[in-house]
């Protein structure tokens, strides 16, 4: 930054893109190109098709040697685009890759508007703001930037085990933080996979037992993460790893505990209350790892002081209970971070007339799930809410609250296809029964997908195209009586049916997690209306986010089934592979800096710095920004009440040449001239 | 000059002032139709309604019963899952086809609602003396007198008045009225 730059002896080349016919369609480009030719500074003026074309580049690094050009400026599309590609060429040409600036005349000009007019004047308002700007730039070398080789995985599912296990086997080191005592997540609790209904445990424990048993892995369970600092390739995380009040040294998992406590209370997380668990538990028996964990809400020695059954009973030598047991919080170095914290199930209580919780043989589909699982509560069997009497007839409602203004607008996508299976496994069970599939549309996309519907076809199950209306126990007529009526338009005939069913089974919507606007914040990413993780690019960058370092994978991005979720949670491993590979990767040099001379040491910026990247010198009394471990935010350059602090790349110099570029229609002649 | 506007356009028009969505916007999912409690009285469920409204098919909707059943419940405005104010839209097709003229005379609904509506617009609420002659000369002479007897028995015990009533400040009422219906002559 020291040497300055003299803007009257800058030569700056102008490219203005037509972008085939993306800008030059509203947008007078040769108009453009022949203005600026006139404006000061200029030494070369160009129109061309496509400036990101190997010949458009071309011509930059041409002009660059034969005409002696300084700066370039290239008005096309946005900066998240090509900027990148132009830097390179100019680094070609000679030129330091920062003696560029970019116009945005798609994206903020040809793309908003149909007005030629206006659209060419708004282009060459933004040209000659990135012409006024460039001739200020100054030559910034870029900065390397380590990549700590450890990642950390949020969230067991099979997203993350799978995201996990990829980075594992290549050999890097994985911390794994899962919020509950065993990973596995929703998976775990399914029976069957659709569409070639192979059993989802034995497909998923095999996995789950590799990431306990794997030495690259570090497992925790029953923890959370409460605080992320740092950028990409150092992030520093604090994790709470909640008392088990087992101790996971002596543990031997061999249950007597389990066995031997005295108290149930109902399993509202793994079995959805179907049933009960002990106070002292194992989600279920494959769970990974296998040590128990107390429920301290409901443990009667934890309330009354009273019973230590399990301790008691506990055979290992030391005992493996751990009363006095306390969260520990642990801290540790990652260099990249991989969320996958999965999804919610709709709440199907917020659509009375549905009837769930007022009509006891409504059921949900993790309901049913764990209904048909052999080592669910009822083995296997299909049976109404006093769990013994088996259902003649059973209706499936698809889109309960997906597709819906009023809850959620968009389709969960797994839905249709996990009510076929139902349906399937209805007949399977229980030969003669009926089944409704009650369906808006029929979505099936996916490999082998819509072969599994023209088997349910074949199956002879009664399709009903119609959103049910709602689910009712008012007979009308006789055949009605005691049973759940579902009350729908069959839109094929345009006809409203009221079919009497035993059982209805609701499919309600995948949403994003209850916290998942926290998750976001702690992880300072950022998540949509619907409480989704936003990708960096929905095509072309679909696991990366907006933040450096941090990627997604899962049903935490939006509805998605098993296979993409494996997908997705591979692609963000390779991703990080990548870097890890790389060792070193370079960052922006936007970096602040402070002039030492003139800072006043009021400490302002001191603590607003939320990289904590300034430090505080006591003998000199001034300010100085560690450069590498500033993000070139911006936020002591606001605050510096001196104005002695400086971002590079955005200088006053640039920023106030900028503004008035832009405004080069309506300022004063002696500016201009 | 712009083109002459289409059925579908013309209905949207009439809706200008709902806070439905456009009736573009439905996905023929049939909740309406499977909500509605008269369903089986209509011609055509308010699904097929609203599809025959976006097809343009002029005919077809004003020759269906459908709008004149609805008993204006709002039960499908309120599950639509594409907000379409379904209720809404049938007083849309009541209006076109009263101001066109397009119903057929033996039908009771148009004038039952326009003695209702005039009715309120001259007394502030609803006379049923008045209201009842309109569509009990449709029945049968057994209903008719079975109607007058429950009307006669409801006036006995004070729960319909003899003669109409009106509302306080019924001026204030008229302006409100005015400013939503342009009724033209009076001021």
């Amino acid at each position: 930054m020291s040497e300055k730059v003299n803007p009257e002896q800058e030569r700056v080349g102008v490219y203005v893109c037509h972008c085939g016919s993306n800008i030059a369609k509203v947008v007078d480009v040769e108009d453009v190109a022949t203005w600026a030719a006139d404006l000061p500074n200029v030494e070369v003026s160009r129109d061309y098709k496509f400036m990101c074309s190997s010949l458009g580049q071309d011509l930059i690094e041409e002009d660059i040697k034969e005409k002696g050009l300084t700066k370039v400026v290239v008005a096309s599309c946005s900066p998240h685009m090509h900027e990148k590609t132009f830097r390179v060429a100019c680094e070609r040409g000679g030129l330091n890759p920062f003696m560029f600036e970019m116009a945005n005349i798609r994206e903020h000009d040809s793309w908003t508007t149909d007005d030629e007019v206006a659209a060419t004047s708004k282009a060459k308002a933004l040209t000659n703001a990135a012409i006024e700007r460039v001739v200020h730039h100054q030559p910034l070398e870029q900065l390397p930037v380590e990549i700590n080789p450890n990642t950390l995985v949020v969230g067991g599912g099979i997203a993350g085990i799978s995201a996990t296990l990829e980075l594992a086997n290549a050999g890097h080191h994985v911390y794994m933080v899962e919020r509950e005592p065993t990973i596995g997540g929703h998976m775990a609790q399914l029976d069957k996979t659709f569409p070639t209904l192979d059993c989802s445990a034995c497909i998923l424990t095999p996995k789950m037992v590799d990431v306990g048993q794997h030495p690259n892995i570090t497992l925790l369970t029953w923890s959370e993460v409460e605080k992320v600092d740092g950028f990409l390739g150092n992030f520093t995380v604090n994790v709470r790893k909640k008392a088990r009040y087992v101790n996971e040294e002596h543990c031997t998992g061999c249950g007597i505990c389990i066995e031997k406590c005295p108290f149930k209370v109902s399993d509202d997380i793994f079995e959805v209350g179907l049933s009960e668990r002990k106070v002292i538990y194992r989600p279920f028996p494959q769970a990974v790892p296998k040590y128990p964990v107390i429920d301290k809400e409901n443990c009667v020695y934890f309330q009354r002081g009273k019973c230590k059954a399990c301790q008691i009973f506990c055979p290992t030598e030391p005992n493996s209970i751990e009363f006095e047991q306390e969260d520990e919080i642990l801290s540790f170095d990652v260099g990249n971070i991989i969320l996958a914290t999965g999804y919610d199930l709709f709440d199907v209580k917020k659509i009375p007339q549905y009837g769930y919780g007022r009509l006891a043989n409504v059921f949900t589909s993790l309901e049913f799930e764990r209904m048909v699982n052999a080592s669910g509560p009822t083995e296997g069997s299909i049976v109404l809410r006093d769990m013994e009497s088996t259902p003649k007839s059973v209706a499936i409602v698809h889109c309960v609250g997906s597709r819906d203004e009023n809850y959620h607008k968009y389709c969960s996508k797994v839905c249709c296809m996990y009510s076929l299976k139902f349906a399937h496994l209805v007949h399977e069970r229980i030969p003669e029964a009926e089944v409704y599939n009650c369906y808006i549309d029929m979505r099936t996309p996916g490999k082998g997908y819509e072969e599994f519907y023209n088997r349910l076809l074949e199956e002879e199950t009664n399709f009903i195209r119609g959103k049910v209306a709602e689910v009712t126990d008012a007979a009308r007529i006789p055949e009605e009586e005691g049973k759940l009526i579902v009350q729908v338009e069959d839109t094929l005939i345009g006809r409203q049916r009221r079919v009497p069913v035993d059982m209805v089974i609701l499919s309600p919507a995948m949403e994003a997690r209850a916290d998942s606007k926290e998750i976001s914040q702690l992880f300072k990413m950022g998540c949509d209306f619907d409480g989704f993780f936003v990708e960096r690019h929905p095509k072309l960058d679909p696991v990366a986010t907006m933040t450096d370092g941090i990627y997604i994978a899962g049903a935490c991005q939006g509805p998605k089934d098993v296979p993409d979720s494996v997908a997705q949670g591979a692609a963000a491993a390779a991703r990080v592979a990548g870097l890890i590979n790389l060792g070193t990767v370079m960052m922006e040099p936007v970096r602040a800096s402070i002039n030492q001379d003139e800072c006043s040491g009021c400490k302002i910026c001191n603590n607003m710095c939320p990289y904590n990247a300034i430090i505080f010198h006591e003998d000199r009394e001034v300010s100085e920004v560690i450069t590498a471990l500033c993000q070139g935010c911006g936020t002591c350059v606001a605050a510096c009440p001196s104005g002695v602090i400086t971002g590079a790349h955005f200088t006053n110099d640039q920023l106030f040449s900028q503004i008035e570029g832009i405004l080069w229609d309506v300022r004063p002649e002696k500016v201009t001239a | 000059m712009a083109a002459k506007p289409t059925f579908s356009q013309e209905i949207s028009n009439l809706l200008y002032a709902s806070q439905g969505s456009p009736l573009k916007n439905c996905i023929q999912c049939g909740t309406c139709s499977g909500t509605c409690p008269v369903v089986n009285y209509m011609d055509q469920t308010p699904r097929r309604l609203i599809g025959m409204i976006n097809a343009n098919l002029k005919e077809d909707v004003l020759d269906c019963n459908t709008y004149w059943f609805c008993a204006s419940c709002y039960h499908c405005t309120v599950r639509c899952p594409a907000k379409i104010d379904i209720a809404e839209a049938m007083y849309a097709v009541k209006r076109y086809s009263i101001w066109h003229k397009t119903y057929s005379e033996d039908l009771v609904g148009p004038t039952f609602s326009e003695t209702f509506v005039k009715t309120i617009i001259n007394n502030g609420r609803s006379f049923e003396p008045v209201l009842a002659p309109t569509y009990m000369f449709s029945m049968g002479i057994k209903e008719v007198l079975q109607e007058a007897y429950m009307g006669t028995q409801m006036m006995l015990k004070g729960r319909m008045p003899v003669l109409p009533t009106k509302i306080k400040r019924l001026d204030n009422f008229k302006k409100v009225i005015r400013r939503i219906i342009p009724m033209g002559g009076e001021k």
